[in-house]
């Protein structure tokens, strides 16, 4: 049968000549056209578009790994989920299922945790708001308290007098680990003695028992040894704490931070090719904290807040191509149906975008922009990418960490964000968002009607 | 004088091997169905007691009848045998002495010359010291014969007859009725007894009818005692209850008989009356012979603090289950985290002749893929430059660090063992890791390392094809040298998706295990100290109750909780696990239904763990049944009684230990099967707080701690 040649979308592309560069050859790009199996079209045909996928799979994969990484390389080991990174429940629940605890820095975080079946004693409650409410119900709960300031410590002094129980608490530690910015606007600080002083607070009050240092040096590290020298500092101060105070802490918690495989927008090599390793990571607090050998009677057990990289790879965007355009410098752009309202975390990045069906191999410079009627709705500013028609679907990859706790609700309604099981099956995880769930919070004013 | 009494009925209850004092006090009675042998015994042993209490002998020895069974043997036989006067009890006081010397010299010679007991023996050489004495001289006359018997044989009632008869001359009582009562005593006492005894005076009488037909009824009670004695030795009272002992008593009874027929007749012309002697002869040579096998795991000879047969066995038994691979020093597994055995004993690889008992270890991911993507580089394997630590305390006496890594498939067998660290641990034996990554290795020779403290790291160097760690144990400090069989002292094996706690094991080849990880609160709760005190409230019967309890220690070095209900519990913790090793005292009290629940409790509070662990059925709550079966004991052990056990975390952060105990009886016993349950509670502080024992649904116990 002589079936018609497909349609080819005449492209204009700068001849380079001679050799290839140190980079290799010119981006051939390569689709992606199933996720486990799934085709793309049948999900957002069936889930509409934009469509957020995750995979249990992956998730648990990605905990698993992350166990036997660092349970190989120190001996007690405890993973937190960080809720902030991605609180909804079919992924806390899967990490609480891995052994995860939970790390919340809020109290509907905590209260989630606490619908999710996690005991008070497995969740660490972080951050630099924590209300008086909020307190009491974490020291009822046993839950383990990480004291931010020094507002906030006399507040727990305060209230476990008040209620005549007891709060296991430990201290946030910054510090200066050679690496910029230095973050420390959380937590007190270790080189100025601050530290040291909120711990001899807390070792004076009865009521507070102090069972752990915490640190978080920053964010997206790409440089391991910086952890090995804040595990090192925490040693050194736990073994400050048991030779004042004979005190055994049961554990350091090195907090999160660790890199995920996506590109910073300043970045010029790939993060493929930057970022360290989980084992590069572990290995570098687990030396840290093996090399200053601790003192107290149990070595204590290491606590890791990781977020991005457990999850990051394990979700997707599916979106549509809305319209093509040309600007009026000549370069290509693509409107798709989702935009910095649902991948805040192109802010930052540079997230890697393929085509969801088989494409020209052919590529040229094209803006990715969302739908969103705002200039600042841009998801890339300009990467090679094939030419694509009106309808045909594109995915963002590496889209797991935040985008499902920062996203907005502005000019569109959230979508829908799937899960595909172990077993194969699809199910829904969050409803995409109608207009009665944005009315049933509002009131209008009798006045006004 | 609630010890001397003790000294009297111990000493008693000695002569039949038992430990029970109501069963000496049985025998003290059946000596006075003819009362003036009765009352000589009686004296023989308060004399006998008091020279040691007065001499200063070792007052638990002598409380436990040690020093006085002789002199009860001796002055029974005195009253047999001669007529009592005053110039003869004289004579007999001063025999009492010489007894006494005696079985002080042989029991103690004995012991530390062969490990073996000094049985009647004493007495015996003293009363044919007596007998040559006295019967040179004419100032007594005895009434030397056995001559009890004018019946006609083998009717049912002479057997009986003849059967009691036996058992009563063991204490020298010719009536007939005292050794029914021993007989019912016995049966109370030991059902593995009471069968022996019948079954070796069967024996006796068939294998003398087919050696000597018309022999003389006074022999068959002579050959019926010492049979009679014998079987209890080898049958039950010094080696365990076994088929094959009970084998041995067949031939043994045998041999009494033999060996009844030389003796009598060597001393015929010495006028000595040879009773027990074939008994002491044969079982001090069996036992001692028995000693010097090479393989001593069946026929087992006793070899802690007797009992009866049955509890000897349920504690060998028991034991073996529980401890068999026991050892003081507890290592730990040479690393962090969970690893997979690629090669265990006696492996299909290397570890084989005298380097089987060794292991090779690899990290795993979920497919049990020893690495990622291609595995075409070290580094994609995930064990390479992992954490190696050391398994026990003690210190590097020897480092090799400077061998290259092999390519991936390639070994390298002039440096066989690759990068080495050999540890010296204390009583001189070696734990060896190879096959380190070059120049790796933190510690240096001499240098004193302690249980899980970094070493080096996983390379492949040496005989290595791919990266791994060797471990072994070894004798001395020579890099490789042949391998020693230790356990590790505690480790969780990966079954399924939950993980099961091994206790002196030895990791098995494809398995996952790892280190056990201390809980702070179980820690806390089950780490008993001695002079710790504990009150309790007992609900038992709806009556409730209060107990206390207390953490004390032995003389030699045994931990115990004892009652304030007079019980005790002994228990030692090993590493990181608590475990209870045996209880005495009522089985009523609430130390007793702890005792079943904590019988082994690790320091760990993972919700997959779970463990087992087994029970002596004499300390359990089934007394009928396993009388019963005790009939049977020595055809197989029908009965076991097995623990399992698990953790659960409540709410609150208390921790509930979870015990069901199983009871099964097997084949001609199947027909038992028993279910007990309970649980322990520990608060999130790490206090005891309670725990419930039940059997089937229903509740036996309930007890709550009191601060």
């Amino acid at each position: 049968m002589n079936t018609k040649n497909k349609y080819e979308r005449p492209v204009i592309n700068k001849f380079y000549s001679g050799m290839m560069n140190k980079f290799g050859s010119q981006t051939i790009a390569s689709p992606l056209k199933e996720i486990e199996g799934k085709r793309l079209n049948d999900l957002t045909d069936k889930f509409g578009s934009p469509l957020f996928v995750l995979s249990e799979k992956k998730i648990r994969q990605n905990q698993k790994s992350a166990i036997r990484i660092f349970k190989t390389r120190y001996p007690k080991v405890q993973f937190a989920w960080s809720y902030k990174t991605n609180y909804l429940n079919a992924v806390c629940k899967i990490f609480h299922q891995e052994g995860s605890w939970a790390e919340v820095v809020s109290e509907f975080e905590y209260e989630k945790a606490k619908l999710l079946g996690v005991r008070g004693e497995n969740i660490i409650y972080n951050g630099p708001e924590k209300s008086r409410e909020s307190l009491i119900t974490a020291i009822k709960d046993r839950a383990k308290i990480h004291i931010d300031h020094f507002d906030e410590l006399y507040d727990l002094i305060e209230l476990t007098d008040e209620l005549k129980l007891k709060a296991r608490v430990a201290i946030r530690v910054n510090m200066d680990v050679g690496i910029f910015p230095k973050w420390d606007r959380f937590g007190f600080n270790f080189e100025n003695g601050e530290a040291h002083q909120a711990i001899r607070r807390i070792t004076a009050q009865k009521n507070l028992e102090l069972i752990g240092l915490h640190t978080h040096i920053g964010t997206y590290i790409t440089y391991a040894e910086s952890y090995k020298v804040a595990a090192s500092k925490l040693m050194n101060l736990a073994n400050w704490i048991y030779d004042e105070y004979k005190i055994t802490i049961d554990y350091i918690d090195m907090g999160g931070g660790f890199a995920s495989l996506n590109t910073l927008k300043g970045q010029y090599l790939p993060a493929e090719q930057t970022v360290p390793s989980l084992d590069q990571y572990a290995d570098a607090i687990a030396n840290g904290l093996l090399e200053v050998r601790y003192k107290g009677e149990e070595l204590p057990t290491l606590y890791l807040e990781t977020g991005r990289a457990l999850i990051d790879d394990a979700a997707y965007l599916i979106s549509t191509v809305i319209a093509n355009k040309r600007l009026s410098d000549g370069t290509r752009a693509l409107i798709i149906d989702a935009g910095i309202n649902f991948l805040f975390t192109s802010f930052w990045y540079k997230h890697k975008i393929s085509q969801a069906t088989e494409a020209d191999a052919h590529t040229e410079n094209t803006a990715i922009y969302g739908p969103l009627c705002m200039n600042i709705d841009c998801i890339n500013e300009g990467m090679n990418f094939p030419a694509m028609k009106k309808g045909e679907k594109i995915v963002m990859e590496y889209v797991g960490a935040y985008n499902m706790t920062q996203w907005l609700q502005f000019i569109k309604m959230r979508p829908n964000i799937i899960m595909i099981m172990n077993d194969g099956s699809i199910e829904l995880v969050r409803k995409a968002e109608t207009l009665n769930y944005l009315l049933e919070q509002e009131l209008l004013p009798l006045k006004l009607t | 004088m609630h010890s001397f009494i003790n000294s009297i009925l111990y000493s008693y209850a000695q002569i039949f091997f038992s430990n029970r004092r109501w069963f000496g006090a049985v025998i003290l009675f059946a000596t006075f169905f003819e009362p003036q042998i009765g009352l000589v015994a009686l004296c023989g042993v308060i004399l006998s007691n008091s020279i040691a209490y007065y001499l200063k002998f070792d007052p638990q020895k002598i409380e436990s009848g040690f020093y006085g069974f002789n002199g009860i043997l001796f002055g029974a036989a005195v009253s047999f045998f001669f007529k009592m006067d005053f110039t003869l009890a004289v004579i007999a006081v001063i025999f009492i002495f010489i007894t006494f010397f005696i079985t002080t010299v042989i029991e103690h010679y004995f012991a530390t010359a062969f490990n073996l007991p000094g049985l009647s023996l004493p007495f015996i050489i003293s009363f044919f010291i007596f007998i040559v004495f006295v019967t040179n001289y004419s100032f007594t006359s005895h009434n030397y014969s056995f001559a009890l018997f004018e019946e006609t044989k083998y009717s049912a009632h002479f057997l009986v007859k003849a059967y009691f008869q036996s058992l009563s001359l063991i204490v020298l009582q010719p009536n007939f009725l005292a050794g029914a009562l021993i007989a019912i005593a016995l049966l109370f006492f030991s059902r593995v007894l009471f069968v022996l005894s019948i079954f070796s005076f069967i024996v006796n009488i068939l294998f003398l009818e087919l050696l000597l037909p018309q022999i003389s009824a006074n022999i068959l009670l002579i050959t019926g005692l010492n049979s009679i004695l014998t079987s209890f030795a080898v049958g039950g009272s010094l080696i365990l209850p076994s088929r094959k002992s009970f084998f041995f008593v067949l031939f043994s009874v045998m041999i009494i008989v033999i060996l009844t027929g030389f003796f009598y007749r060597l001393f015929y012309f010495a006028a000595l009356p040879i009773f027990v002697l074939p008994f002491n002869f044969f079982v001090l040579l069996a036992i001692y012979s028995l000693k010097f096998r090479k393989d001593q795991t069946d026929l087992t000879l006793l070899y802690f603090a007797p009992g009866s047969p049955e509890e000897n066995l349920y504690y060998h038994l028991t034991n073996k289950a529980r401890f068999e691979n026991y050892k003081y020093y507890f290592a730990e597994l040479p690393f962090f985290g969970e690893w997979f055995v690629s090669q265990g004993f006696d492996g299909a690889f290397t570890h084989k002749g005298e380097w089987k008992y060794a292991w090779d270890f690899v990290v795993v991911d979920e497919n049990l893929s020893e690495f990622s993507n291609e595995g075409e580089s070290l580094k994609d394997y995930y064990c390479y430059k992992l954490t190696v630590t050391a398994p026990l305390d003690g210190e590097v006496v020897k480092v090799v660090n400077d061998v290259e890594n092999n390519k991936l498939g390639q070994i390298n067998i002039a440096k066989n063992w690759g990068n080495t660290v050999i540890i010296k641990h204390d009583f001189d034996f070696y734990s060896l890791l190879s096959h380190l990554e070059i120049d790796s290795i933190k510690v240096v020779e001499g240098q004193k390392v302690k249980k899980g403290d970094a070493i080096a790291l996983c390379g492949n160097s040496g005989r290595s094809p791919s990266p791994h760690i060797h471990f072994q144990f070894q004798p001395t400090d020579k890099p490789g040298d042949k391998t020693i069989r230790y356990p590790i002292a505690n480790y969780l094996e990966k079954v399924e998706n939950n993980w099961q706690l091994r206790g002196f094991d030895f990791p098995k080849e494809a398995t996952i295990i790892k280190n056990l990880e201390t809980n702070k609160t179980l820690k806390k709760a089950f780490d008993f100290q001695l002079g710790e005190k504990y009150k309790l409230e007992i609900t038992h019967n709806s009556k409730t109750e209060i107990e206390e309890w207390e953490v004390k220690i032995t003389n030699d070095n045994i931990y115990y909780i004892e009652s304030s209900t007079d019980d005790k519990a002994t228990f030692f913790i090993a590493n990181k696990i608590l475990y209870f090793t045996n209880y005495s005292g009522n089985k009523k009290s609430a130390l007793y239904y702890f005792y079943l629940l904590a019988i082994q409790i690790p320091f760990c509070s993972e919700e997959t763990i779970f463990w087992k662990d087994h029970y002596s059925i004499a300390k359990l709550p089934i007394k009928f049944i396993r009388y019963f079966s005790e009939f049977f004991l020595m055809l197989n052990h029908f009965i076991s009684a097995t623990g399992k056990f698990s953790i659960h975390t409540k709410e609150n952060s208390s921790i509930i230990v979870a015990n069901k105990i199983e009871i099964k009886g097997s084949s001609l016993f199947s027909f038992i099967k028993k279910n007990f349950a309970g649980h322990i509670s520990v608060d999130n502080e790490g206090n005891l707080t309670g725990f419930d024992f039940s059997q089937e649904n229903k509740k036996l116990a309930y007890v709550k701690f009191i601060n």
